[in-house]
């Protein structure tokens, strides 16, 4: 069993496609993960899930991996008190999942805008243009540089959660790449594809940031760091030269036109 | 309906000895965290150096005697001062205390440690009161303490 700790989760489900459906019962849905590198014992302690909630899950993970022997199970679960299963975020990560509401006012916009794609005139090309300049300036460089540049440093780079983390943002880019490309060729159905895969990446990445990644991220900082990301933060807003307000200008002007 | 039984801050508990069971036993000589003085909270001054940049931890006055190890556990690396919201009058200049905490000595967080008793969230309002009056804000933890010295409650606010 300690062998399949070790292992990424994508082998260890392709190699026991029942693993799948006994993470996915405990709200561990590694399934759509892009990457799937991560290791199952980070896997199995970064989800934090209580003790007896573990000891079973591991249990049944044993079974589908090794059905005709019993196995000891392996304790996964770090020195992390249980009390602290029920928190609050911190104010720095309370500040990124508070940025992730406009993004996914955006991706809830997405089937409208898709529907309704315009390349001939100038008005729907703008509009193609101004989500593109959301996604760029409010989604990448206002809020996915907070995590690239000042919070991922507080953690070793090569953690897998984060390979996944930065991999999804290069995958986001190179929609975006995409869409602009195909908007030159006046291409509706690329412009399309790759703008609604936009919508399901950032869609299972928030989910993942907002119930995985930032409670793991503050389970492990100290005080001292909470408040450095803290005034971390607020310089890079200062800094950045243009205000967030005017992008949820745009994303309430977009969803006044497409109101139903 | 229950009985009036008076102000849950005074009312009166008797623990039981917990006896040399349930202590675990200290070796050696339990070094004091405290690296300033004075610490009481109309005594400090907030633009004192060991506020600059420092997580400060303002504590209740009965925390200390409560939480059997508060020097360990919570003044490890912090600054530190002491009120008691119920009892200390002058509260308004406390406000403006942790205020230029925030502004003046841009303090990096504040944890808030109170006992469980219902006078004592007093604290965390008069910490509020300054982070909404202050031009700079700063992360507020409160941390709520049992009469045995149980954490109850550890979150930001």
């Amino acid at each position: 069993m300690e062998a399949y700790l070790d292992k990424g989760i994508k082998e260890v489900i392709d190699q026991f496609p029942e693993v799948e459906n006994i993470l996915n019962e405990y709200q561990i849905g590694c399934a759509p993960c892009t990457v799937g590198t991560c290791v199952l014992k980070d896997i199995v302690d970064i989800h934090n899930l209580p003790a007896n909630e573990e000891r079973e899950m591991m249990a049944r993970i044993a079974r589908a991996i090794y059905p005709d022997k019993e196995i000891e199970i392996p304790q996964v679960k770090s020195e992390i008190e249980e009390k602290v299963r029920e928190f609050t975020y911190s104010p720095p990560m309370r500040k990124l999942v508070d940025e992730h509401v406009l993004i996914k006012r955006w991706i809830a916009l997405i089937p409208a805008v898709v529907k309704n794609l315009d390349v001939e005139s100038d008005e729907g090309r703008q509009l193609i243009l101004d989500g593109v300049e959301f996604i760029r300036y409010y989604a990448d460089r206002y809020h996915h540089a907070k995590e690239e540049d000042i919070l991922f440093k507080y953690f070793d780079d090569d953690l897998e959660i984060l390979q996944v983390m930065y991999e999804d943002h290069k995958t986001g880019r190179n929609h975006v790449k995409t869409i602009l490309e195909a908007l030159e060729r006046k291409d509706k159905a690329t412009i399309a594809e790759h703008l609604t895969a936009y919508g399901e990446l950032l869609t299972e990445h928030i989910k993942k940031e907002d119930e995985i990644l930032y409670p793991w991220m503050d389970r492990n900082l100290s005080d001292t760091q909470i408040g450095e990301l803290f005034s971390k933060f607020h310089e890079t807003d200062e800094q950045i030269g243009y205000s967030p307000t005017k992008y949820e200008a745009f994303i309430n002007r977009v969803e006044e036109t497409f109101k139903q | 309906m229950e009985q009036f039984e008076g102000c849950p801050g005074s009312r009166m508990f008797e623990f039981k000895d917990k006896g040399a069971v349930d202590i675990e036993e200290a070796t050696g000589k339990i070094e004091s965290q405290l690296r300033q003085w004075p610490i009481q909270l109309h005594l400090i001054s907030p633009l004192a150096p060991y506020y600059q940049g420092a997580d400060v931890l303002l504590a209740a006055d009965c925390v200390a005697f409560a939480l059997g190890d508060f020097h360990r556990q919570y003044m490890q690396g912090k600054s530190i001062a002491i009120a008691c919201p119920k009892l200390d009058e002058g509260q308004d200049i406390y406000v403006e205390k942790i205020k230029g905490w925030f502004e003046e000595a841009k303090i990096n967080t504040l944890t808030v440690l109170i006992m469980q008793v219902p006078c004592c969230t007093g604290l965390i309002n008069l910490a509020q009161q300054a982070s909404l009056a202050s031009q700079r804000k700063v992360p507020i933890k409160q941390v709520v303490v049992g009469v045995q010295g149980e954490i109850l409650q550890e979150e930001w606010v």
